[in-house]
């Protein structure tokens, strides 16, 4: 299998900013650790969802993929290229036009002064791509494939004339003008409604079939990570807790956190006793990512944290079929598993 | 009003208001219709909805944006933007109708008898005031309390939803959002309330805290006989907290009835279609189905069934005349052509015997003639079917040997969908 992208041991640190008392007294500076040693590898054409409840890293993991945000260590390998120190130049537009990023808020995103077309021909005129009329043809193809049709039409209107789920579809027209490789997607769908959403998430797929496209799918929603991904990756404080065949990691999740997670996930079948009696509600809140704690960062909010777990942090265990788990009961030959039944289908 | 000297007290031996009539349901809003004034004409928000809640029951109104449900729960609270208005139907507490009031009485009875906790209402906090004194402030307003009493009861109520008391000290921004979210919770309770209405409750917190905070308000409903009300877009939030389901469309209800019938055999397509159309982490299945077409202007909405033009069932009469709501033995109603006006076809009802408790009925008492009839053929509750509009061309009896085939089809097509899964799309 081609890795599209590679990522090793990538750290995002932020330094707090302390006040004028800390610097007088001298404190110790915090640091957010907002990603904190990730190891990731994207097969091409595949569909990986990068899930995570607020404060996981999963974002910032995303910004440095597109090359918004510095990591503060560790490396980004693009088909097999070193682009973790590609900043500016010729060559970082060149990546540019093969990674696209598409953010959660349509709103946000596109100008309210801007045209469709011009929003999406931007791009195309930022890397002084193609004669007027190439950008034009590129442009109404882009919307085409975005589902925007008749693309003349829309091509003329401001953002304020679209619904939010045409407005997303704008910003996968801007995203697909460059006919990119990899695009991030971040949170696309959580503003839209169900049916809305629905139609968004089948243009994407689509959209990989007809164009090779691989998708890394940034949400907080294991449910919607269950129904689009081919893989899914956990994160939690700036680490990935497991990653696997989403087949896996929902149906015989082995990482404590993610066998929560799946716990609580509702879903529209109303639950059965069975179902409430297995959910693992945890108590209290992520820790913020200044404070990690030691050894496993999940233990002091995990159900079957024991002495190591306060001490040594797991690595990822292989636990088979392309699933790996942080956490010392996927040792293999360690501890024990976890054989909680986990939440299926049938009940 | 009678004379009486003891006030009346509901089941659970709370005081209610002098004028209540305790033998009443606890809420019951029948045919309401709400418009709201637009630049250019008006907009049909909420167009002959009914429902009924009982003490201690959890009723979710589930849609999708535009559906009518946010202004629906408003309405009930009578806390509709200036441009909004009701322009008939009832909104019965207790036999009192809220509706007929003007705003001075309607303010006895907002917060000590329903309360709301906002969309959106980590941003409603008050910024520059601590948590505690935000709670105390209606206590002391609304109930008179003394500063010092009622803050001794917003510390308890904050104990009550899982702040512990130094918590309460702080400002707003300095709690996470379920812990705002808490404290949200702890202000609507705290004159009290029977009914508590949560629009949107959980939508912008991440799933463990949705779980925690779900949690709390199943438990605050067990200890304190709370009613709740759950307005969400969120489907899977209803299944795990409500007891009965309302699912509404472009202003109209298309179905209810309890969850575990609801959500397990969809009976309106509208249902099948949202159901299909959710990602759903406990079924094998892995595809979500698309509901083609849009929703229809509610300034101008078409005549007949709302969902008509999206619906994959959709007849001739579908595009006429507003369907009836029926009204299966298993307690759910649906307004639907594809039942025509067979009540309770023993095809459909598994479970004959068991009309639900709570079952929130639009039928139960006489049905007002149609609210919406300056602009519909008919409103009809359609239960009893004899009261319908004489405009309704079709028999029951004749169509009867059709109709359990398309309900037949209509019923099992999520189970097939289910069961076949969809291996393709992975590939």
């Amino acid at each position: 299998m081609s890795s599209i992208l590679r990522l090793r041991g990538l750290e995002v640190h932020f330094p707090v900013r302390g006040g004028f008392g800390d610097t007088l007294l001298r404190r110790a500076r915090l640091v957010v650790r907002a990603v904190d040693g990730i190891d990731l590898d994207l097969v091409r054409g595949e569909v990986l969802a990068l899930v995570g409840e607020s404060g996981s890293g999963k974002t910032t993991t995303g910004r440095v993929i597109v090359k918004l945000t510095r990591q503060t260590a560790g490396t980004v390998e693009f088909e097999g290229e070193d682009v973790s120190n590609l900043w500016s130049g010729p060559a970082l537009r060149g990546f540019r036009r093969r990674v696209q990023l598409i953010f959660q808020d349509p709103y946000e995103t596109l100008n309210p002064k801007q045209t469709i077309f011009d929003f999406v021909a931007e791009p195309l005129v930022v890397h002084g791509l193609g004669t007027d009329r190439e950008r034009s043809t590129k442009v109404l193809a882009a919307l085409d494939a975005a589902g925007l049709r008749p693309a003349a039409e829309y091509a003329l209107r401001y953002p304020h004339e679209l619904s939010g789920g045409q407005r997303q579809r704008v910003v996968i027209a801007g995203a697909l003008v460059m006919d990119p490789d990899l695009i991030v997607a971040d949170e696309p769908v959580s503003m839209l409604d169900v049916s809305i959403r629905t139609e968004l998430l089948h243009l994407m797929l689509d959209l990989r079939k007809e164009r090779g496209l691989t998708y890394l799918f940034i949400t907080h929603d294991l449910s919607l990570a269950w129904v689009i991904a081919d893989r899914i990756a956990v994160m939690y404080l700036g680490k990935i807790m497991e990653i696997g065949p989403a087949e896996a990691v929902i149906r015989s999740p082995r990482n404590p956190y993610t066998q929560a997670l799946v716990s609580v996930s509702p879903s529209p079948d109303p639950p059965t006793q069975g179902e409430r009696a297995r959910r693992t509600i945890l108590e209290g809140e992520t820790p913020d990512a200044a404070h990690i704690p030691s050894g496993c960062r999940f233990h002091p909010r995990c159900p079957v944290a024991f002495d190591r777990c306060r001490v040594e942090a797991p690595p990822l265990f292989d636990v088979g079929g392309g699933q790996a788990a942080a956490c010392w009961l996927a040792e293999p030959g360690g501890a024990g598993t976890v054989e909680r039944a986990a939440p299926t289908a049938e009940g | 009003m009678t004379e009486v000297t003891a006030p009346p007290r509901d089941g659970r031996g709370r005081l209610l208001p002098r004028e209540s009539d305790p033998t009443a349901p606890m809420l019951q809003v029948t045919d309401l219709a709400v418009r709201f004034k637009l630049a250019k004409g008006s907009l049909k928000a909420v167009d002959g909805v009914s429902f009924r809640l009982d003490e201690g029951q959890a009723l979710g109104i589930a849609g999708e944006s535009g559906c009518g449900k946010t202004t629906t729960a408003l309405s009930l609270v009578r806390l509709l933007p200036a441009n909004g208005r009701i322009r008939a139907g009832r909104v019965d507490l207790y036999g009192i109708d809220l509706v007929a009031n003007d705003e001075s009485q309607m303010r006895r009875y907002r917060w000590r008898e329903i309360s709301i906790v906002f969309q959106g209402a980590m941003n409603a906090l008050n910024p520059v005031q601590r948590v505690r004194d935000q709670i105390a402030e209606p206590i002391e307003i609304r109930l008179g309390k003394s500063q010092t009493a009622a803050r001794a009861r917003a510390v308890e109520l904050l104990d009550l939803v899982g702040i512990p008391k130094q918590r309460g000290l702080v400002y707003p921004h300095e709690l996470s959002g379920g812990m705002r979210q808490r404290a949200m919770i702890a202000m609507a309770l705290a004159c009290d309330p029977k009914i508590l209405i949560g629009d949107e409750p959980t939508t912008a917190l991440d799933v463990m805290v949705q779980a925690q905070i779900l949690q709390l308000v199943e438990g605050l409903r067990a200890e304190l006989g709370l009613s709740l009300i759950l307005i969400t877009h969120d489907l899977s939030v209803i299944a795990e907290t409500c007891d009965d389901v309302l699912v509404m469309y472009a202003g109209r209800a298309m179905e209810q009835g309890p969850v575990s019938r609801v959500f397990t055999r969809p009976r309106h397509p509208y249902t099948q279609a949202l159901i299909r159309a959710y990602p759903n982490i406990r079924a094998d299945r892995r595809t979500l189905e698309v509901i083609p077409g849009q929703l229809p202007d509610l300034r101008n909405p078409p005549p007949g069934c709302r969902f008509a033009s999206r619906c994959p069932h959709v007849m001739d009469v579908c595009r006429t005349l507003t369907p009836p709501e029926v009204r299966f033995d298993d307690g759910v109603t649906a307004a639907c052509h594809l039942y025509g006006t067979v009540s309770g076809d023993g095809s459909l009802a598994s479970d004959p015997g068991a009309v639900a408790d709570g079952a929130i009925g639009a039928a139960s008492g006489p049905s007002a003639p149609a609210a919406t009839a300056d602009d519909d053929a008919a409103y009809g509750d359609g239960i009893e079917d004899e009261d319908r509009s004489p405009g309704e061309p079709r028999s029951a009896d004749s169509l009867a040997g059709d109709q359990s085939r398309m309900i037949d089809r209509a019923a099992h097509t999520i189970v097939d969908e289910r069961q076949h899964g969809d291996p393709e799309q992975r590939a």
